[in-house]
């Protein structure tokens, strides 16, 4: 679990600051403390929360605020079906922990982690938990410092994601085909963005993607 | 807001999350997937990242954003090569959020 949590204090020092970020933008939108600390605590959806959140302002609907959340977290629906061979062996509810902790993130470190044949519940439950608690305590600070931290993007804020984003999308890439799945997902994605609304550009250009590359002989 | 919607927003989203997360984990840890399957995700997440990475520094905010002063864009490259020759996550996060910063400034 030690070595978990050494594998994720990346992602936890990452996760404040956009944590932190979240929490500012939940009170500045009419959340408590309490509130947008408990949204990190029970949900752990960076992206996710971020559109709920907007949706729920903008339209004041919760319905339409839980499916744009649900789309853009759908690319779990595939991570998680990515990393369910390396969990065969993990008790149940180990598997509802490993499944709630299931992030961008936690999920690139594990499945790198589980390739490379040294990944265990342990370790994987430490990238988790480390995580959760960036995450949270993140949310906690941010809701807690509010106006005297000012306007957020004055940090550097708006890049915090993007930055995460392409560093894990450098650490994806090991192989020449990986690269052309990810040049043909990403100009997809921004075709698809002249038509689809939100995230769906995102998962139809990745299920695109690696149909073509699978349907593609070597 | 209403402390209402505020809680059901909360308590909403973390039912929908842990039931996209949890439940192919639950079927798929059981079944043996056939290898076709098993190459098809393999490449998802490159493409999940590849994807996001285009969407988010070409139109950040859901904005077209293609001339070449695009901070966001040019911001990418020191985060993608501090990445790539230090594997350091959290150095290349602070490099990426310093560069776009100075970028920024720089280019008004």
């Amino acid at each position: 679990m030690l070595r978990g949590a050494k594998l994720g204090l990346p992602v936890f020092l990452g996760y404040v600051p956009v944590g932190a970020a979240f929490g500012l933008a939940a009170t500045a939108a009419g959340f408590t403390i309490t509130q947008a600390t408990a949204c990190s605590a029970l949900v752990l959806a960076g992206a996710g929360q971020f559109i709920g959140l907007a949706a729920l302002t903008s339209s004041g609907n919760l319905v339409a605020a839980l499916i744009a959340t649900g789309v853009v977290n759908l690319r779990y629906v595939l991570f998680a079906a990515t990393i369910s061979p390396h969990l065969r062996k993990v008790p149940r509810w180990n598997q509802v922990l490993l499944a709630f902790t299931l992030t961008d993130e936690t999920f690139a470190i594990n499945i790198g982690d589980a390739r490379a044949g040294r990944a265990d519940r342990f370790s994987m439950l430490g990238v988790g938990l480390i995580s959760w608690t960036g995450w949270t305590l993140g949310t906690l600070v941010g809701a807690t410092a509010g106006s005297a931290l000012g306007d957020p993007s004055k940090w550097g804020v708006d890049f915090a994601m993007p930055a995460m984003f392409v560093a894990l999308l450098v650490g994806q890439i090991t192989r020449r085909r990986e690269l052309i799945a990810g040049a043909l997902a990403a100009v997809t994605a921004l075709a698809l963005s002249l038509v689809l609304p939100g995230q769906w550009p995102v998962v139809v250009a990745a299920i695109t993607a690696a149909t073509v590359m699978t349907a593609v002989p070597r | 807001m209403t402390s209402q919607l505020a809680w059901g927003l909360v308590i909403g989203m973390a039912v929908s999350n842990i039931i996209i997360r949890w439940v192919p984990i639950a079927l798929l840890s059981r079944l043996e997937l056939p290898d076709l399957a098993q190459r098809w995700l393999g490449y998802i997440p490159v493409s999940v990242m590849a994807a996001i990475v285009a969407t988010q520094v070409l139109r950040p905010g859901g904005q077209w954003m293609l001339a070449p002063d695009n901070p966001y864009l040019l911001a990418a490259v020191p985060t993608a090569l501090v990445y790539r020759f230090t594997r350091s996550f959290l150095g290349a996060t602070a490099t990426g959020m310093l560069s776009f910063l100075a970028l920024r400034y720089l280019l008004g």
